[in-house]
C-alpha cells in the first residue's frame, strides 16, 4: 500500500520534472546536445593514455572501456536523477524553502531526492551500453549470464552508494549551511572513478574502495562483466552499500532536527 | 486544539566582529552566543479559534508557529496540535495541518499554479472528486480562472499570494498558520485575502493562527491576541481589551464648519492633531460624554465620532513598555 502510494508520489514528480524540461524550449535543445557532447569527451583521456600502451595494470584497452562505459552510465544517473534534486536541497536549506518539503505529509528524503529529473542524462545511460557493445565486439566475446546478472546486481548497489554518498554530503548543509564546493569536490572525486582501480595504489587505493567506494561502482561491475569477480566481492559490495545507505538515512534523520529554517 | 506549555527555543548563533581581521580569525576560532528565540512561553486554543500573533521584528512569533507545524524541535517544553506531537511530524499530523508563509512560496516557479495543485493533491492524498469540489470553490472564491494557467514567474505578487493560498488549503487544513500573509500586497488585495481567510474559518471551522505586521489584518481577523515579546508572552486576550489597558483614553474626532482657536479645543482635551477643518482630541474614558457634550453644545461641529487610538499606537506603546521594564529589570540586575 505504503509502496504503491510512493511509485505514484514517484510519476507525480517525473511528470513535473518533465514538464519543467519541456517548459523552455531552446534549454532543452541545448541541454540534448550538451548531453551528447559530454559523452565524447568522456572518452578522450583513455585515448590519451592508451595511445603508446596495449595495457594498464592488467587491463586492455577494450577492457578500460567496459569501466569507462560504467562510469558514463553512473554519470548519467547521478546527473540525471541524483545531483539534480539533491542541489537542490542545499539551495532549500540555504533559504528556509524547505520549510515546505517537511510540511508535507510523505518521507521528507523522498521529496527532496525525486523532486529533480534531468531527462536528457538519459542520453549518458544510452552511451554506456553502447560502450559495453563496442567494447565486447573488439573483443570478441559476450559476457556469461551469471556474469551480466552480477553486473546487474553491482548496478543497483553503485546507484545506492552514489545516492547515500550525496545524502551525505546534503546532510552537512543542515550543519554549515553552505556546502557548494563540498558538491564540486565530490563531482571531482567521482571523476577517478573512471580507471579501473588497480590503477590507484596505497593509500588512495584505502580511499577508494572503503571512504569513497568508486572501485565498487565502476570496476566491480566491469569485473563481472568480464567474468572476473569473485563471488565474495560481489557479496561484499552488497552488504556493504546497504550498510552505506544505512548509515546514510541515520545521518538524514538525525540532521533534519538540526534544521533551523531561515527567519522571515 | 494547540496546548503549548513552558514552550523554549534557543538557538547558537555565530558571531563575529565586521572586518577581514574577524573573518579570518573565524575561520579558525569560532565563538558562539545563546539566543533565546522563544523563552518559556504557555497559552491554549481551543477549536476554530482566530488568534493574532503580535510581536516586533525578532519577537519569536514565526519561531513559535514553526515548532507548532512540526519545522523546528523545541529546546524545552510540551507542545501538542489536536493530539499530536508535531516534531513526531506524524503523517496523520501533516494532514490537518499547513503553513502558509507571506515571504517564502512553495508553487514551483517555472511551471502554472495547475501543477503544483496536482502535486500536492497526489501527496496529500486528496480523493479525485474532493479535490475538484475544493478545487472549485478555490478558483471561484479567489478569482483564479484566469492565473492557474500561467507560469507562476509570470504572476504579479498579489495574484502568486492568492495561487499560494489555494495550495495551501487544497487539503483542507483543520489548523492553518498564517505568517504575514498580507506582506507587500496593496489594500484591496489585503481585503480580498483577509474576507478569503475568514470565510475559510467560518465555514470550515478550521483553527487558524496569525502573525502580521498590519494591524488591520489582526483587527479584520483575530479577536483574541497573543503578544509575544523578546520570546516571552506579555499579553493573552481580546484585543479590544489590549487597547483599553494600554491606551485606556478616548479619540473625539471633530469634523468642523469653520475654523476654531487652538486654545479652546485645548480647553477640552488634549488635542492630537487639528487640521483645516479636523481636529482630533484624547480624553478620559469617563470624560467622553461630558467633551462630547460641550464640544456639540459650544463648537461648529459637522460630524462627530468616538473611536479608540489606533492600534500601530497601541503597539508600539506596549512595546516601548517592555523595552523599559526590561531596561529596569537589567539595571537592577547590576546594581544587585
Amino acid at each position: 500500500m505504503k509502496l504503491k502510494r510512493y511509485l505514484r508520489l514517484l510519476g507525480v514528480q517525473l511528470k513535473a520534472s518533465g514538464l519543467l524540461a519541456l517548459q523552455y524550449r531552446a534549454d532543452f535543445l541545448a541541454e540534448g546536445l550538451s548531453s551528447v557532447a559530454w559523452t565524447f569527451t568522456a572518452l578522450a583521456p583513455l585515448f590519451v593514455v592508451f595511445g603508446d600502451r596495449p595495457s594498464l595494470e592488467g587491463w586492455s584497452f577494450h577492457e578500460s572501456l567496459l569501466v569507462v562505459g560504467w562510469f558514463t552510465l553512473l554519470q548519467g544517473v547521478l546527473e540525471g536523477a541524483i545531483s539534480p534534486s539533491l542541489t537542490g536541497v542545499v539551495e532549500h536549506i540555504r533559504k528556509g524553502t524547505l520549510d515546505f518539503v517537511l510540511l508535507k505529509p510523505a518521507d521528507a528524503q523522498f521529496l527532496v531526492s525525486t523532486q529533480r529529473f534531468l531527462p536528457w542524462r538519459a542520453m549518458n545511460v544510452l552511451s554506456g551500453i553502447g560502450l559495453f557493445t563496442y567494447a565486447f565486439v573488439s573483443l570478441g566475446r559476450w559476457p556469461s549470464f551469471p556474469g551480466l546478472l552480477a553486473s546487474l546486481v553491482l548496478l543497483g548497489t553503485s546507484v545506492l552508494l552514489l545516492y547515500s554518498l550525496w545524502i551525505l554530503v546534503v546532510s552537512a548543509a543542515f550543519f554549515v549551511v553552505k556546502v557548494d564546493n563540498l558538491t564540486y569536490l565530490f563531482t571531482s572525486i567521482f571523476d577517478a572513478a573512471r580507471w579501473p582501480s588497480s590503477v590507484f595504489r596505497g593509500a588512495l587505493a584505502m580511499v577508494f574502495t572503503f571512504v569513497i567506494p568508486l572501485a565498487l561502482m565502476t570496476t566491480f561491475p566491469a569485473l563481472a562483466m568480464l567474468g572476473r569477480l569473485p563471488w565474495t566481492w560481489l557479496v561484499g559490495a552488497v552488504a556493504g552499500s546497504v550498510v552505506f545507505a544505512w548509515v546514510a538515512r541515520r545521518v538524514w534523520l538525525l540532521s533534519i532536527r538540526h534544521y533551523t529554517s531561515a527567519s522571515s | 486544539m494547540i496546548s503549548v506549555r513552558g514552550l523554549r527555543k534557543h538557538y547558537q548563533v555565530h558571531k563575529r566582529p565586521p572586518g577581514l581581521k574577524a573573518a579570518l580569525r573565524s575561520l579558525v576560532h569560532r565563538s558562539y552566543t545563546s539566543v533565546k528565540a522563544v523563552d518559556g512561553i504557555s497559552f491554549d486554543i481551543k477549536p476554530g479559534e482566530r488568534v493574532g500573533f503580535l510581536g516586533p521584528n525578532g519577537a519569536g512569533k514565526t519561531t513559535t508557529l514553526k515548532v507548532l507545524a512540526g519545522l523546528l524541535h523545541p529546546s524545552e517544553g510540551e507542545v501538542t496540535v489536536d493530539g499530536h506531537v508535531p516534531k513526531v511530524r506524524e503523517e496523520a499530523f501533516l494532514k490537518k495541518i499547513m503553513l502558509v508563509m507571506g515571504q517564502k512560496q512553495q508553487l514551483l516557479w517555472d511551471l502554472p499554479a495547475a501543477e503544483t495543485f496536482e502535486l500536492n493533491r497526489a501527496i496529500y492524498d486528496v480523493p479525485r472528486l474532493q479535490y475538484k469540489q475544493t478545487l472549485d470553490e478555490l478558483v471561484s472564491l479567489l478569482e483564479l480562472e484566469d492565473l492557474i494557467q500561467k507560469p507562476v514567474r509570470q504572476l504579479s505578487l498579489g495574484e502568486r499570494m492568492k495561487c499560494e493560498l489555494a495550495a495551501a488549503l487544497i487539503h483542507r487544513p483543520r489548523v492553518l498558520f498564517l505568517d504575514e500573509p498580507t506582506i507587500g500586497l496593496d489594500v484591496s488585495m489585503q481585503v480580498t485575502m483577509r474576507n478569503f481567510i475568514k470565510a475559510y474559518n467560518e465555514t470550515t471551522g478550521a483553527t487558524l493562527i496569525l502573525t502580521s505586521h498590519y494591524m488591520d489584518d489582526v483587527a479584520a481577523l483575530c479577536p483574541r491576541v497573543i503578544v509575544i515579546d523578546k520570546g516571552q508572552l506579555s499579553y493573552d486576550g481580546s484585543l479590544d481589551a489590549l487597547v483599553q489597558r494600554v491606551r485606556p483614553e478616548k479619540r473625539v474626532v471633530l469634523r468642523l464648519a469653520r475654523p476654531v482657536d487652538a486654545a479652546v479645543l485645548a480647553s477640552l482635551g488634549r488635542v492630537v492633531s487639528h487640521e483645516a477643518g479636523t481636529a482630533v482630541l484624547q480624553v478620559q474614558q469617563d470624560a467622553v460624554s461630558a467633551t462630547v457634550g460641550q464640544a456639540l453644545s459650544s463648537l461648529p461641529v459637522t460630524d462627530l465620532t468616538v473611536e479608540n487610538a489606533p492600534l500601530e499606537e497601541v503597539m508600539s506603546e506596549l512595546f516601548q513598555e517592555g523595552k523599559a521594564r526590561r531596561a529596569e529589570a537589567a539595571r537592577e540586575t547590576v546594581s544587585a
